[in-house]
C-alpha cells in the first residue's frame, strides 16, 4: 500500500494505492489520522489505484467518516474501481459515505 | 479429478502468514485461470474467515495451524477449512443491519458476512473437535 497526500484548496486528498487488509489497515489508519490531527478537517480519498479492502479497511473509512463528522468536517470518496464499489454496495457502505466518479466532482461536491 | 485440481496451503495462527495467502491466491489464480474478480473475492472471504480465527479462535497463546483445501471441477470452486480452535459456527452469526446510518453503524461486525455475500455457498461442521467451513463458488467463465 502506498499513499500520496496533496493539497487543493480547503482539502486534504489522499491518493491510495493497493491493498487495505488486515495486515495493512493500521499503517493507513494511523497516516490518516495524523493528517486530521494536523487540523485537517475536509478530507478526500481517492481510491483509484485501491485494488482490494477486507473488512479491516472498511473499517477505517468508518472511523474516519465518524471521526470528521463529529468535528463538523468533511469526508469524501472518489474512483472506486467497479470490484471495490461492489463491497461497499454489498456492506450497505455505498449509502454511507459520499462517494464521487471523479476527483474534480469530490472536490466540487457535485456527483 | 485429477490432483492438478487441488491445492492445500497451511497457515500459522499469526497475522503474516496472510501474505503467503495472498501470493498462494496470485498463483492460483493463473494456474487454474481463474478470472480476476473471483480471485479477489476469494481473497476477501478467506481474509475474514482465517482473521477471524487468528483473532478470536483460540483460547491459549500457542502455535496452531489452519489448513486450507483447494479443490475445483470445471464450474465450480470449493474450499474447506480447518481449525483447531475452539468451537465456532460463523454461519449461525446474525447478519448486521446494513441500513444503518454512519452514526448508528458499529465499527466491525461485517466480516462473516462478507463471507457469505462473496460465496455462493457457506456451510459449518464441527468434527474430532475442529471446525469445518466449507465455501462454494461457481466459476463464471
Amino acid at each position: 500500500m502506498k499513499l500520496e497526500i496533496t493539497t487543493s484548496g480547503q482539502f486534504k486528498i489522499v491518493k491510495v494505492d493497493g491493498r487495505i487488509d488486515t495486515t495493512r489497515a493500521v499503517e493507513f489508519e494511523s497516516s490518516v489520522v495524523n493528517l486530521i490531527d494536523q487540523d485537517c478537517n475536509n478530507l478526500i480519498i481517492n481510491c483509484l489505484g485501491l485494488n482490494y479492502i477486507s473488512s479491516s479497511g472498511l473499517r477505517v473509512f468508518l472511523v474516519l467518516q465518524k471521526r470528521l463528522a463529529g468535528q463538523q468536517g468533511v469526508f469524501r470518496l472518489c474512483c472506486l474501481k467497479p470490484e471495490i464499489q461492489e463491497i461497499f454496495d454489498i456492506s450497505g457502505f455505498s449509502t454511507i459515505f459520499q462517494i464521487f466518479p471523479t476527483e474534480e466532482a469530490a472536490l466540487a461536491g457535485e456527483k | 479429478m485429477n490432483t492438478h485440481d487441488r491445492k492445500q496451503l497451511i497457515l500459522g495462527n499469526r497475522v503474516e502468514e496472510l501474505t503467503k495467502m495472498e501470493t498462494f491466491l496470485e498463483e492460483l489464480g493463473t494456474d487454474w485461470n481463474l478470472p480476476m474478480p473471483l480471485v479477489l473475492n476469494l481473497n476477501l472471504a478467506l481474509e475474514e474467515a482465517i482473521t477471524n480465527i487468528m483473532f478470536y479462535g483460540y483460547d491459549d497463546e500457542e502455535s496452531h495451524t489452519i489448513l486450507i483445501e483447494f479443490s475445483r471441477t470445471d464450474n465450480q470452486l470449493t474450499i474447506h477449512i480447518i481449525d483447531d480452535g475452539h468451537e465456532y459456527d460463523p454461519t449461525a452469526r446474525p447478519d448486521p443491519d446494513i441500513t444503518l446510518a454512519a452514526e448508528d453503524r458499529p465499527i466491525g461486525g461485517l466480516g462473516i458476512f462478507l463471507i457469505k455475500k462473496v460465496m455462493d455457498q457457506v456451510d459449518y461442521e464441527r468434527k474430532e473437535n475442529k471446525n469445518y467451513l466449507k465455501l462454494n463458488k461457481r466459476i463464471e467463465k
